[in-house]
């Protein structure tokens, strides 16, 4: 049931056949993790606060910094120095006070994802790095919740969404470490990637459209083209496969 | 017809700013052998080793992952080899 400032709020979004109010109960029973509050976070969390998910938990250990800014959207010139999943509440809330946000100030190791995942219905990939990224894919993978993969560089970004034991995961193609890098980047892209992974995340609480599942989707910002192109789940990967450890 | 090979934006500086070389040969790395010879600055760019490519590579032929052995993957006249890299930032 809404409140009338609910059903006020959503309306848009309720006029949408798809969606309806049904729709919308289900995303406000939702709860989301986001793993990383920075470029591909930022409009992440916005458009699933708005939007009305019911519990979105935030997970950053960084500091606001002013080479930060020119990106990450949820943090602001007041914020420099402030931690990430600070100031991302406070936005967060001012946004949508109806929407729960548990702001986690930790960084995602084998040891703790588990934990920090635990009792939601879908991981957000918004980090920066690879190996958090597949400590990320392998936990959803064993905990079975869907992941929203999305990565950027430049003004190129790409997205690709997992549902563990059914379609390709982030690991599939794996041949080795690549190494970290400072990596270049406009806050556009990020935009257009997070925005595509939050649409993601919406079509599958609700159950609606074709999920980006064993496609890979590459966006050209300087070109404004996206290219897809087929991914197979791989039985000897070793997070989904074969060589996956035992649950 | 030739083989389209699509360079990714960041290998562009290699091949003149290039974004799409014709090339021959019946398997993926027969095109490539052909790229970098024409274009030896993509020798770095795709490859570790002789015949092992760098993990940040992804090969795709006509929009389907190329994966794994990639270099082996056979290809004919028409077909379309993108390289793209792969992207960590967020």
């Amino acid at each position: 049931m809404f409140t009338p400032s609910e059903r006020e709020r959503y309306d848009r979004q309720i006029m949408i056949k798809e969606i309806g109010q049904k729709g919308q109960e289900r995303l406000k029973r939702s709860r989301v993790v986001i793993a990383g509050a920075g470029g591909l976070g930022s409009p992440i969390a916005l458009y699933l606060t708005a939007a009305g998910i019911g519990m979105i938990r935030v997970i950053d250990h960084d500091q606001v910094e002013l080479s930060n800014l020119n990106r990450q959207i949820l943090h602001w010139e007041e914020d420099i120095g402030r931690k990430k999943v600070d100031t991302a509440r406070t936005k967060l809330r001012t946004l949508n006070s109806a929407v729960e946000i548990e702001a986690i100030d930790e960084t995602i190791t084998e040891a703790n994802v588990s934990q920090l995942v635990d009792g939601c219905d879908a991981i957000v990939d918004a980090m920066d790095n690879l190996p958090t990224r597949y400590i990320l894919n392998r936990c959803a993978i064993e905990k079975n919740i869907p992941f929203f993969h999305g990565a950027v560089n430049g003004f190129e970004g790409r997205a690709m969404t997992i549902i563990p034991r059914e379609t390709a995961c982030l690991r599939c193609m794996y041949r080795g470490p690549v190494p970290k890098e400072k990596f270049p980047v406009i806050g556009v892209a990020p935009a257009v990637i997070g925005s595509i992974q939050a649409t993601e995340v919406i079509k599958y609480l609700i159950g609606i459209g074709k999920l980006l599942t064993n496609r890979l989707l590459i966006y050209d910002g300087l070109k404004v083209a996206f290219n897809e192109f087929t991914v197979n789940k791989n039985p000897n990967c070793d997070h989904c496969g074969s060589l996956g450890r035992e649950e | 017809m030739p083989i389209k090979v699509y360079i990714h934006t960041t290998h562009r500086q290699f091949t003149n700013g290039l974004e799409v070389v014709a090339v021959e040969g019946n398997t993926v790395g027969e095109c490539l052998n052909q790229l970098t010879k024409e274009f030896p600055g993509m020798e770095k760019a795709l490859f570790a080793k002789k015949d092992k490519l760098l993990n940040n590579v992804e090969i795709y032929v006509n929009h389907a992952t190329a994966y794994p052995n990639e270099l082996l993957k056979p290809v004919k006249d028409g077909d379309e080899i993108h390289l793209v890299t792969m992207l960590a930032g967020g």
